[in-house]
């Protein structure tokens, strides 16, 4: 636990200094802008609620993957990752305690396209089962915490890391089907979708904004966090893996 | 009971492309380190005293042999291992430049498992240690490269280890800050701590450490005191002469402690003894000899070391 709070403190100060991390929250009500405007534009009134959601869904996978994957790496260059290592604390729960802070930054964009919409186009956001939402939306942070363990044991492996983040936000926002419900996509999609905690996240949300009543909602809650807690133990498996060898090969420093 | 126990420890770094070539940075070395003792680990750059250093912090794999630390297999039991140890790298990096160095202590205190009160009392005690007071709430990029190394040995310190790894921790020092340093060394004896210091610095090893193991391309050439050390070292010295007819060389090559007289470069003549008091017996003759040039030198490290090989051969 200590672990946890010390990471969560730790990713506090470092946002509070480089606020260039920022940068999904600055997006995001923009995203909004443009989806709204496209989907008042083709006269559907009844996607709004889509287009606020779609943004929020970007900002916490772009944080995810961007912030949170590349913070093992960021420790590596900096020479952190090995004292780090040599500490008694485990790497991973000072990794889930600096990802929990950046998730609390990402569910700030919620607010922010609530906000954007009612300033620029008079759009609220419809609160119809807001027990479901705010449940949805922390589930979809935990299992976005959980993928971000596994990208950052995954990108510190690779020499290239930000070549593979880059290539690794709008495919999963397709297939997720954050920007368009992956029932609009082919049928040959789904499949692979259905495996995504994030196509589960993006259809639930969607769906707590929308009358009537949520269909299965603790069913479809459920496989969010299951499929997150998978992915958060694959993750730690490849941390623990990635670690190992690591100190196996010298390589937890750079030169 | 042993603070440091090295058993034979031998690593390997294979090449990561075909073209590379495979090192050998330790090679079969063991040594023992007793409590409340301070050993420096004596070497030039890529001796292998950082893999060593490395190797029993936990962070890199041995290829084989074995290292214990206060009892426990640093390979085994790095839960036991570690909450025992600080560590301090050389080096500028290692420390969140964008955070204060107070933030920076204070985060290292929550991973030594320190409440958060307590990481705050302990932190403000040891700024105030190592004299960093003043700049404890500026961000670490505004530091010099004296006081990143002050903080980092603030940061070392702060698990309360009972054995510290040092790597080169006074580089970036200047001499003054260099020295308080030193001087914090013995009181951390004086707390009962065991201190491994890597240093290629042979005058702060003989400052500050109890023994001190000579190391080498891997290998470990010998464990002295520095005081025995010392002697040995000061036997060794060079004479750059020019001027001197070969006869004369002749006549110094045959004396007592002269190890050899050797042509540099096709100018001058390289002369080395091995013993005290011959340099200046093959001073005189060369001045009486009329020499045009003469400098004598201590001889580097390295070539200590090979003397040393020489004279031991496979018994070290």
């Amino acid at each position: 636990m200590r672990g946890l709070l010390a990471g969560f403190r730790l990713e506090l100060h470092v946002v509070r200094a480089n606020p260039d991390s920022l940068i999904p929250l600055v997006t995001a009500p923009l995203f909004a802008i443009i989806f709204l405007a496209i989907v008042r534009q083709g006269g559907r009134s009844d996607l709004e609620p889509d287009a606020l959601m779609a943004p929020v869904l970007m900002s916490l996978w772009w944080i995810a993957l961007v912030q949170a994957g590349s913070m093992i790496t960021a420790d590596r260059w900096q020479a952190v990752l090995e004292p780090l290592i040599a500490a008694p604390t485990s790497l991973a729960s000072v990794l889930v305690g600096r990802i929990a802070f950046l998730m609390c930054v990402g569910l700030l964009s919620f607010f922010e396209v609530w906000l954007a919409g009612w300033l620029i186009f008079g759009v609220s956001i419809p609160f119809e089962h807001p027990l479901e939402l705010a449940l949805t939306l922390a589930a979809t942070a935990l299992a976005m915490a959980g993928a971000a363990v596994a990208f950052a044991a995954l990108f510190v492996m690779t020499r290239n890391a930000y070549t593979f983040i880059n290539s690794a936000s709008f495919p999963f926002y397709v297939l997720g089907g954050v920007l368009v419900p992956v029932a609009y996509l082919p049928d040959w999609i789904e499949p692979v979708s259905s495996v995504l905690f994030l196509s589960w996240s993006a259809d639930l949300l969607r769906a707590t904004l929308k009358e009537p009543a949520v269909d299965d909602f603790w069913g479809r809650l459920g496989m969010v966090l299951v499929l997150g807690a998978i992915t958060f133990v694959l993750g730690r498996a490849i941390l623990f893996y990635v670690l190992h060898r690591m100190r196996a090969k010298g390589e937890l420093a750079t030169a | 009971m042993e603070a440091v126990e090295v058993e034979e420890i031998t690593r390997v770094f294979e090449p990561r492309r075909r073209s590379g070539t495979r090192v050998v940075a330790l090679e079969e070395v063991s040594l023992t380190v007793p409590t409340g003792e301070i050993h420096g680990l004596l070497g030039p750059n890529g001796a292998g005293k950082t893999t060593l250093v490395k190797i029993l912090s936990t962070v890199l794999l041995p290829t084989s042999g074995k290292a214990r630390v206060l009892g426990h297999d640093v390979v085994d039991e790095t839960e036991a291992v570690r909450p025992l140890i600080g560590i301090v790298f050389g080096g500028e990096r290692g420390l969140y430049w964008r955070l204060t160095g107070r933030q920076n202590l204070e985060y290292w205190g929550a991973l030594y498992k320190l409440s958060s009160r307590g990481a705050k009392a302990r932190a403000q005690q040891l700024l105030e240690r190592v004299g960093m007071v003043d700049k404890a709430d500026e961000r670490v990029e505004e530091y010099s490269r004296g006081m990143k190394q002050r903080l980092h040995l603030a940061r070392g310190l702060m698990g309360d280890g009972k054995v510290l790894f040092l790597d080169e921790p006074t580089t970036g020092m200047d001499p003054l800050a260099a020295r308080e340093f030193r001087s914090l060394i013995g009181e951390l004896r004086d707390e009962g701590r065991t201190i491994l210091l890597a240093t290629h610095d042979m005058v702060e090893a003989e400052m500050v450490c109890d023994r001190v193991t000579l190391i080498d391309r891997g290998k470990v050439i010998a464990t002295e005191s520095p005081r025995t050390l010392g002697q040995v070292l000061s036997r060794f010295q060079r004479i750059d002469v020019e001027g001197v007819p070969p006869a004369v060389l002749d006549e110094i090559r045959a004396m007592r402690g002269v190890m050899s007289v050797t042509a540099v470069d096709g100018a001058g003549t390289r002369i080395e003894v091995d013993e005290e008091g011959a340099t200046q017996l093959v001073l005189e003759r060369l001045v009486d000899a009329g020499a045009t040039s003469v400098r004598t030198s201590l001889p580097s490290l390295e070539e200590v070391y090979v003397q040393l090989i020489g004279e031991r051969g496979m018994e070290i």
